[in-house]
């Protein structure tokens, strides 16, 4: 049986109805992941055996049986390697499990492998890692996007068949978009923190990353809800997601200028026709005004980094890791600035006020969103940078993100789907942002566009070199 | 906050002793333009008017959020995995160069 | 001759005794626990690991800032505190900063002339002014005086790991990681150390009686740490006004003595400085309880910068009118209360009633034991049943180690009526007074001492039966 391009939905079905084995299913992306992360560097750590008991004949009724994912290494998996790709975690082996993997093991998945990032998630490149980039699927000699750069990578090439990332300021949205698949920032608080390798408290999100909206939409599914170990998780009642998602709604869309400044122009045009499609499909598309980013820029830059500053004081070798000095520049630049920003006589000048700005932000979304159910613009300012040309863009991490960072700041949720190539043959991505914990119209409208156009066949032609 | 925040070589040294950071003499001054030109782009903050509004400390509008008191022991680490991450320990405790 | 009055603050960190530890659901009670076995991931600061306050912990903080005549503050937050030090696991501890649970509280402590006499002592070269020796007479005839002691803050925090220092290294465990820990900060109302000591004392009894923590010093559930300095404003407001320019802070101090010794010696150090011109350095100091003095440790010249902002894991705190109250109403009756109920309703001494009402159990076990005794039929007889137990347990003639019904058994035995033989009583007064000549003239001569030997002799010969009280009166009516 050809499992190759298989969604996770369709692999589910496979084992359900025994005409695949869950042993084949893991043998199969085990071996694919072999094959092609010496030239993709998409994982840190490939797991040698499955963790689940394989017995014959027996098929448990846990909806993610057989399924492998590849989970980014910035989630604690007990007994398993975890270093936020890091030196300074370079034999930490965690002790406990995140609430996110322990959720996914009682639904019985297997995880495949840890994968690359920019260490601590700093970063949109996945360049900062200790252990080597991560090379786009898509042409080789460019970045995959960053800071979920490996899980992206791994989806892109096929050699698993989801993923699970984290985002604090992109960094789910961003990759997925250079990789040219599908990847979904939650709701802050919607999906447990617990476990997860801490870098913007207020920011960091858990997601999914996917071939397909339904695989998504499954997997929010079982990551979402109240966390009693998570205290800023929400108790907000978890929709059915997929039953929602199916339904055929016509939905209100805002587009906002602000968001198309800078973009280069294969973008916009794939982003203009897209828009074409939506309005021909019988929704609505307004203009919205929104806040410029680039004031979520600097809101997150001050506040993340304050965050980053804080939560990176633990690793001093005592209890457990190497000690400060590991720590790689763009860590130590980020910690620096933080405390700077943190320091007697800054804080009302930087912290506080990025912090009021931050409210003008969650206001302007809150009341935006009276008028739109969804806003959409363009994911990425350009698509995926060839390695080396980050150094042309000062502080390159925040930039290349600059469209992704105030659904952070105010933390709503937001999607990237791919939309089309460009005259490079290059993914670009559409994002899709939504009112709090309105995951479900993101899906439904996101469902609609790819049932209606496979999305171009993006996430088709990115893995075909892979087959 | 004008552009004229420029950090110094002692701006620098005091941020990373604070931060409990190693530096290297050689990369004191890329640090201090990096810095300082992180800094210089934040202000645009200033041109939107805050005097009235009140600071986001928190993302959610979650409020008394309780754990009820009582041990689990369910989540609890033995002395074994508790330690096994670190590099020196001495009967169980771990250890560091003397403080006094 | 320069003149200095002592400027006192105090920090005081309460241990509570909750289940579970502040921010997880570890052990509270970390005792003789194997090294870093009373652990997980959040209170040994694992990566990825998330702080969840424990609702106890945050109702007894309020509690003891009511007890303390505190302001609770309706919305509180908490906030993160960095500093890096091997016992702080995650390089920041979760404390509380610009929104604490209470605020501006006020404590009045009564202090004695005995106390007063006990006051930290002048020294050649200087003296201390002090202003306790005016005493208002007319409101308080005994001499006493209230001290209000302003209380600035009562916050919540997390406890850190526990240092062992040996040979060449230093070991950390973290079984008493982020247990809950209360911080209570005074205003520098304090004039000498007697006054802490009995600040100290008192505050010990009221936390015991909330029930919220066991409040020894010797044991560590109780921390305290003085900042001292002296000043040459004799004014109180003036000296408010114009604190002194530098304070010292002394810290390793675990018993309420030693509490009055390190600060009178600190005190004598510090003015002896100043009467040479100098100012004494800003620093923390350490107590060495065997030696009796203080010794530099570190300079606090260099404010740490902490760095303070909100916790973003802890969603803040709102509470309501209602909660607050409910809270308020689980507040017992206090100790001073109790004595002036005690004093008023029972008759009792003044320190018979500040004994019994100093320890909540013994109050408790004092009004269930004559309770238990007025039901029961056999007591009828006894008068004063309140008074006599409240003696019997302050002077210790019978022991409170039993249960409420041996108490009251005994009690019955000891203090019933006996039936005395009048008659027999009248001649055996007779008889010892004919057989002791010698010692009669000696009583009437003038040594009254004597009359003990007679009623002695007097209840041997009873062979217990008789009242004491009545023997002593007869006797001393047959010899005059």
């Amino acid at each position: 049986m050809d499992l190759f391009g298989k969604t996770i939905t369709e692999l589910q079905a496979l084992i359900k109805e025994k005409k695949v084995a869950a042993s084949e299913v893991w043998e199969y992306f085990v071996k694919r992941s072999k094959r092609h992360n010496p030239k993709l560097n998409a994982y840190v750590s490939l797991l040698e055996k499955p963790s689940n008991p394989i017995v014959k004949g027996i098929i448990p009724k846990m909806e993610l049986w057989g399924i492998p994912l590849a989970v980014k290494d910035n989630y604690c998996t007990k007994g398993v390697r975890t270093t936020a790709s890091s030196k300074v975690l370079d034999d930490f082996i965690s002790p406990y499990e995140s609430t996110v993997t322990s959720k996914l093991k009682l639904s019985g998945y297997e995880l495949l492998g840890k994968t690359n990032m920019d260490a601590w998630a700093h970063g949109a490149s996945t360049e900062t890692s200790d252990y080597g980039l991560t090379k786009n699927p898509w042409d080789l000699g460019r970045y995959p996007g960053g800071s979920s750069g490996g899980s992206a990578a791994a989806v892109a090439a096929y050699i698993a068949p989801g993923a699970i990332g984290s985002d604090t300021g992109g960094s789910i949205r961003h990759p997925s978009a250079w990789c040219g698949i599908i990847g979904l920032k939650p709701t802050y608080g919607r999906v447990s923190r617990y476990g997860v390798i801490a870098m913007g408290s207020s920011f960091d999100c858990p997601g999914p990353m996917t071939q397909s909206v339904e695989d998504n939409a499954m997997l929010l599914q079982i990551m979402a809800g109240k966390d009693p170990y998570d205290a800023t998780s929400s108790p907000v009642a978890v929709p059915d997601y997929r039953s929602k998602m199916k339904t055929k709604r016509k939905l209100k869309i805002g587009i906002a200028r602000e968001y198309l400044k800078g973009v280069e122009p294969d973008i916009q045009t794939a982003f203009e026709n897209m828009v074409d499609v939506i309005k021909k499909m019988g929704h609505s598309v307004v203009d919205v005004s929104l806040m410029s980013p680039e004031y979520s820029i600097s809101v997150y830059t001050i506040a993340q980094r304050a965050e980053v500053s804080s939560n990176l004081g633990r690793y001093d070798g005592i209890r457990y890791a190497n000690n400060r000095a590991y720590f790689g520049q763009e860590a130590k630049r980020r910690i620096m600035l933080g405390t700077y920003t943190l320091s007697h006589g800054y804080y009302d000048a930087f912290y506080k006020k990025a912090q009021k700005v931050r409210t003008l932000i969650k206001n302007n979304f809150k009341k935006t969103f009276e008028d739109v159910d969804l806003i959409i613009g363009p994911n990425t300012p350009v698509t995926a940078l060839k390695v080396g040309e980050f150094e042309k863009y000062p502080f390159f991490g925040e930039l290349m993100d600059q469209l992704n960072e105030s659904a952070s700041v105010a933390g709503i949720p937001a999607m990237s789907i791919p939309i089309e190539l460009d005259s490079k043959n290059l993914p670009i991505g559409m994002q899709i942002m939504g009112n709090y914990f309105d995951e479900s119209s993101i899906f439904n409208f996101a469902y609609q566009i790819e049932q209606e156009t496979n999305f171009f066949d993006v996430i088709k032609k990115g893995r075909e070199k892979y087959k | 906050m004008s552009k004229s925040v420029h950090l110094t070589k002692e701006d620098v040294l005091h941020i990373a002793q604070l931060a409990n950071l190693p530096l290297s003499e050689e990369s004191i001054e890329k640090y201090q333009k990096d810095l300082t030109e992180t800094l210089h782009y934040v202000e645009n903050l200033d041109e939107l008017d805050i005097s009235k509004t009140e600071a986001s400390s928190h993302t959610t509008d979650l409020q008394n959020v309780f754990f009820e008191d009582g041990t689990k022991e369910t989540r609890k680490f033995t002395q074994e995995q508790a330690t096994q991450n670190a590099k020196n320990i001495k009967n169980g405790q771990f250890v560091v160069k003397r403080l006094m | 001759m320069s003149k200095y009055t002592p400027v006192i603050g105090l920090e005081i960190h309460v241990e509570l005794k909750t289940k579970s530890k502040m921010f997880c659901q570890c052990d509270a009670d970390y005792f003789g626990k194997k090294p870093n076995s009373n652990t997980c991931p959040v209170c040994i600061g694992m990566p990825g690991a998330l702080p969840v306050p424990n609702r106890t912990a945050v109702e007894w903080a309020i509690k003891i800032g009511q007890a303390l005549n505190c302001v609770i503050n309706k919305h509180s937050k908490f906030d993160r505190k960095h500093y890096f030090y091997p016992d702080l696991p995650k390089a920041y501890q979760i404390s509380q900063y610009d929104e604490p649970i209470a605020v501006n509280g006020r404590f009045n402590i009564i202090t004695t002339p005995s106390s007063l006499r006990s006051a930290t002592p002048p020294y050649i070269g200087g003296e201390f002014t002090n202003n306790n020796l005016l005493l208002t007479k007319e409101e308080y005839p005994k001499g006493e005086v209230v001290k209000k002691i302003a209380i600035t803050r009562v916050h919540l925090e997390e406890d850190t790991g526990k240092l062992t220092h040996t040979g060449k290294d230093t070991l950390v465990d973290f079984n008493r990681s982020s247990v809950p820990l209360v911080e209570i900060v005074t205003e520098p109302d304090f004039e000498n150390a007697e006054d802490v000591k009995i600040f100290l004392e008192k505050l010990h009894t009221i936390i015991r009686y909330l029930d919220v923590s066991d409040a020894n010093m010797e044991e560590g559930s109780m921390r305290m740490e003085p900042n001292i300095s002296l000043s040459m404003i004799s004014d109180k407001a003036e000296r408010m006004k114009h604190l002194p320019n530098y304070k010292v802070e002394v810290k390793n101090i675990n018993s309420f003595n030693f509490a009055k010794k390190a600060i009178d010696f600190e005190l004598i150090r510090q003015a002896k400085i100043l009467d040479k011109g100098e100012t004494p350095a800003q620093e923390t100091r350490g107590y060495d309880d065997k030696k009796g003095i203080t010794f530099s440790q570190r300079s606090k010249e260099e404010a740490q910068d902490y760095r303070y902002f909100p916790e973003p894991d802890i969603p803040p705190m709102e509470f309501s009118d209602e909660e607050i109250e409910a809270i308020r109403l689980t507040i017992p009756e206090l100790p001073s209360a109790k004595r002036e109920r005690f004093i008023r309703d029972f008759g009792l001494k003044e320190n018979e009633a500040a004994i019994l009402a100093r320890e909540r159990s013994i109050a408790d076990y004092y009004e269930s034991v004559f309770s238990k005794i007025k039901s029961i039929r056999a007591s009828s007889e006894i008068e004063n049943v309140e008074k006599l137990t409240a003696s019997a347990i302050v002077n210790k003639r019978i022991s409170i180690s039993q249960s409420p019904d041996e108490f009251a058994e005994k009690f019955i035995e000891t203090y019933k009526p006996i039936d005395v033989d009048q008659d027999k009583l009248s001649e055996v007064i007779a008889s010892i007074i004919k057989n002791n000549p010698k010692q009669v003239e000696q009583y009437n001569a003038g040594k009254t001492g004597l009359l003990g030997y007679f009623v002695g002799m007097v209840m041997k010969e009873m062979n217990g039966k008789a009242d004491p009280q009545a023997v002593q009166k007869l006797m001393r009516e047959r010899l005059s």
